[in-house]
């Protein structure tokens, strides 16, 4: 029993000693990446970045800036093997799921109508998967919103009010985020997707009384009709880039 | 927008603004009225005779369920003059193993006769052959268009023997092939005299009436390569054809639904756009030594669309001709159509976003024409599916679709159809063209705004007025013959081409008109557009212009032929070098 205690710190305190040298050579990875990107390398970024995301799988950002180079390199496929194998070796990471399907998002302006479908069923599998992992903020509001991309035949938006509704009561259990603004806009456009337009103003004026300065929520407060239809489907067409960028969520935090 | 027509626009805002009325501005007026005495066209279907209904062909065979869904295809027209008694005719396609095609003579007074049996083209479907198109040309430039029908199966040439019947000459002609044929363009590519004939095929040349494989479906939704593609046939000049698909440098085995051609660059040398369905469409350029080279890449791009229609004309009357296909723009798949502007230098951009033409539905044929004779090309777009039961197929599809690894090849993959709906009901599209650089729907307006699955249009003036008139048919269901009652006002001018170095009917030649400093291009296609061929003459609205500055004309052979300026509200008939003193309007003989 001593021995087994004894053999289980040691493995302990080697572990967190080779996972700190991991975590250094990660960080390290990931300054060259961003070096490299910035001067428009983008086999060497990928590289780097990828080296990063391997060292650190867990770390939301490395992912996200990694991603980032993908979609400036327009190597999708690229990014969606890396992600596919990491996954697949690491299985119980959220944060990898969670950039493994906006990997599939990434390419869905890229993409035929059709491809842009299996893209979407795509993310949404590897959406779901961490949620299920971990039904944190970003998780539930991310497969919320991308329930509202789907076609109306579907009817898929309830689902995304679901999830945008947990989503909302996670935020309000915590400290506000600016980022939080997003949730309000999001599940009120989730409300008039399912024709709840009461619960969508709402959702709105609620959002707007936290985030004042918030022009898309303005937006939709003074819009009416076809004008408010065309604002919020307008944010909803494939074959425009979401906006997949995940810095808001250490912006944020390191304030 | 080009210089000019910004300045003409310039030049309409001030008349508005000093209070005159112009053509253009009565007709830009606000399109919500749905008033019957708004409306410029009147539905005379059935008051004109030309009322029976088309009907899908079903399948009998293994995969005849699946089949249905993806072959409601087969309603066409073609418009010609083919007894050359001054007025347009109608051949219209029916598709069911029992039915019979419909040649409507028309009487002169916006009434036709069924004439097919007389004349002896009714018989063109039958258990090993579905009708799905339609083409007049003049294969042996006797002057009198000839008919091809376009057949899943073995498609029909009848020589035209000027008396009023057809003889079937598919045989002595070298035509007798096995396609899964849907649409037929004639025009003269090597610029010999006579037209040659391009073929576009749906599904690959497997027997789809009996295949003898499953594997006869799309291979992607984005790039397939198994269909039919595209076969040339050069006309010898002695009533026969030759197959030299290969020697001209047309490689495609896309899953063609629409061919146009046109002069891209002003060459003298017609180029050609193939619309496929399932992926990329291709743009091929004429060599001008009976060769083409595909051209997709710098031309167009790569698209991964679903190509319906391909129809030409120069919309912002800069002097180059522009392209209208449509793909599928719907909830489920937001494709858009392309709006192929033509910069002039054999490239395109696509403008249809910000003309206001990019989402139509499930389209099908896209018809440029100036409806209200203002110098605008005007657009109608044919659009649905299947309009069957409350069930949406889209579901459907897309279970197959993200099943991994799936086989689409296999057209066991695919689900049946039953009595689903897919982009079923949509309102057809009426385009006012707003001075070259925005579209406005005004179908509602005018009475075109049906919800039936439409297919081809066809565009000609059924009674010599000067207004274009519309054939339109639908999938399954009755036609419409839309008769244009534009009230008097805008001025026109038409022509009646007769080639004698070049081919007979002039397909392929350009028409320049310039009046009030605005040059107008238009010119003599042959047969452009998803299941239908337009006329053949060619029409000019010149909205207030009553005076012509000048005419040219760009003969296929080379020639042009400057004509002095003539009576504007006539019809024109210019026989290719003659002499251009003492031009008389034409008249219909009856």
């Amino acid at each position: 029993m001593i021995k087994n205690n004894r053999f289980h710190f040691f493995t302990l305190l080697l572990s967190a000693f080779l996972f700190c040298g991991l975590a250094r050579a990660s960080d390290n990875d990931f300054q060259l990446g961003i070096k490299a990107l910035e001067s428009n390398d983008f086999s060497t970024a990928l590289r780097y970045l990828e080296a990063a995301v391997t060292g650190d799988f867990d770390n939301v950002r490395y992912a996200s800036e990694y991603r980032k180079a993908a979609i400036k390199s327009k190597d999708f496929d690229r990014s969606l093997k890396f992600f596919e194998k990491l996954s697949n070796e690491h299985p119980n990471s959220a944060n990898l799921h969670l950039n493994f399907g906006f990997a599939y998002v990434d390419k869905i302006p890229a993409a035929g109508s059709i491809t842009q479908v299996i893209l979407a069923n795509n993310a949404l599998t590897q959406f779901s998967k961490a949620v299920e992992l971990n039904a944190n903020w970003i998780n539930l509001y991310t497969r919320g919103v991308s329930y509202l991309f789907w076609p109306k035949v579907f009817d898929r938006a309830p689902m995304g009010v679901a999830d945008l509704e947990r989503a909302m009561k996670v935020q309000k259990n915590g400290p506000r985020q600016d980022y939080h603004v997003k949730t309000y806009i999001a599940l009120g456009d989730a409300y008039w997707k399912t024709d709840q337009l009461a619960k969508a103003q709402a959702t709105w004026q609620e959002g707007i009384k936290l985030f004042p300065k918030s022009a898309e929520l303005k937006t939709r407060l003074s819009q009416k009709g076809d004008d408010l239809k065309n604002t919020i489907e307008a944010n909803f067409d494939p074959n425009k880039r979401v906006d997949t960028d995940l810095r808001d969520l250490w912006a944020s935090s390191q304030k | 927008m080009p210089r000019r027509s910004r300045n003409v626009l310039l030049f309409l805002s001030l008349l508005t603004f000093l209070g005159m009325q112009t053509g253009l501005s009565q007709k830009a007026s606000p399109s919500s009225s749905s008033q019957a005495n708004d409306r410029w066209f009147e539905d005379v279907t059935h008051k004109a005779g030309i009322h029976m209904r088309h009907h899908t062909r079903r399948f009998d065979n293994p995969y005849a369920e699946i089949m249905q869904g993806y072959t409601k295809l087969g309603a066409a027209v073609a418009v010609a003059d083919y007894d050359r008694d001054g007025f347009e005719d109608v051949f219209v396609t029916d598709s069911c193993a029992t039915c019979k095609n419909h040649l409507y003579h028309n009487n002169g007074d916006f009434t036709f006769t069924d004439v097919a049996e007389k004349a002896g083209v009714a018989d063109g479907n039958g258990a090993e052959n579905a009708s799905s198109g339609a083409l007049w040309f003049d294969f042996n430039n006797d002057g009198l268009p000839d008919l091809f029908v376009v057949r899943f199966g073995h498609s029909i040439l009848y020589q035209n023997l000027g008396n009023g019947k057809f003889r079937d000459v598919t045989k002595a002609a070298g035509l007798d092939r096995y396609f899964n044929a849907i649409k037929a363009i004639a025009f003269d590519y090597d610029n010999d005299g006579y037209p040659d004939l391009f073929i576009g095929s749906y599904f690959q040349p497997i027997n789809v009436f009996h295949p003898n494989t499953p594997r006869f479906f799309p291979e992607s939704f984005e790039d397939a390569n198994n269909g039919g593609g595209v076969t040339v046939f050069h006309n010898n000049k002695d009533g026969t054809f030759t197959d030299v698909t290969e020697q001209v440098g047309i490689h495609t085995t896309g899953w063609t639904l629409d061919l146009g051609h046109a002069d891209a660059n002003n060459d003298g040398w017609d180029d050609l756009y193939v619309a496929n369905d399932f992926g990329t469409d291709r743009f091929y350029v004429n060599n001008g030594n009976g060769t083409f080279t595909d051209k997709t890449e710098s031309a167009i791009g790569f698209d991964t669309k679903k190509g319906m229609n391909a129809d030409w004309g120069d919309f912002d009357n800069d002097g180059f001709l522009d392209i209208y296909v449509t793909n599928i723009t719907d909830d489920y798949m937001r494709e858009g159509n392309f709006l192929w502007h033509n910069n002039g230098n054999l490239t395109f951009t696509d403008v249809a976003r910000e003309t206001g033409t990019y989402e139509t539905g499930w389209g099908w044929a896209g018809k440029f024409f100036d409806y209200d004779n203002d110098g605008w090309l005007d657009l109608y777009v044919m659009n649905g599916w299947v309009s069957a039961g409350k069930e949406n197929y889209v579901p459907d599809i897309f279970a197959m679709i993200t099943k991994p690894n799936v086989d689409l090849a296999d057209a066991r993959n695919w689900p049946p159809i039953g009595n689903k709906s897919l982009s079923g009901y949509e309102k057809k599209r009426l385009f006012h063209n707003e001075g070259g650089h925005i579209f406005k729907d005004d179908a509602a307006r005018h009475g075109l705004d049906s919800t039936k699955d439409g297919r081809g249009i066809a565009v000609a003036d059924f009674d010599n007025d000067g207004r274009l008139d519309l054939f339109v048919t639908n999938a399954d269901d009755e036609p419409f013959l839309y008769r244009n009652i534009l009230p008097t006002g805008a001025h026109w001018m038409g022509f009646i081409l007769e080639g004698t170095k070049s081919n007979r009917f002039a397909i392929g030649a350009q028409v320049r008109v310039t009046a009030n400093h605005q040059t107008y291009l238009r010119y003599v296609n042959g047969g452009n557009g998803f299941a239908s061929q337009s006329t053949t003459r060619v029409y000019f609205g010149l909205g207030k212009a009553t005076k012509i500055e000048g005419i040219e004309i760009r003969w296929p052979s080379g020639l042009k032929q400057t004509i002095p300026p003539l009576a504007v509200d006539h019809l024109y008939k210019i026989l290719e070098g003659q002499p251009v003193t003492n031009i008389q309007p034409w008249e219909a003989k009856r």
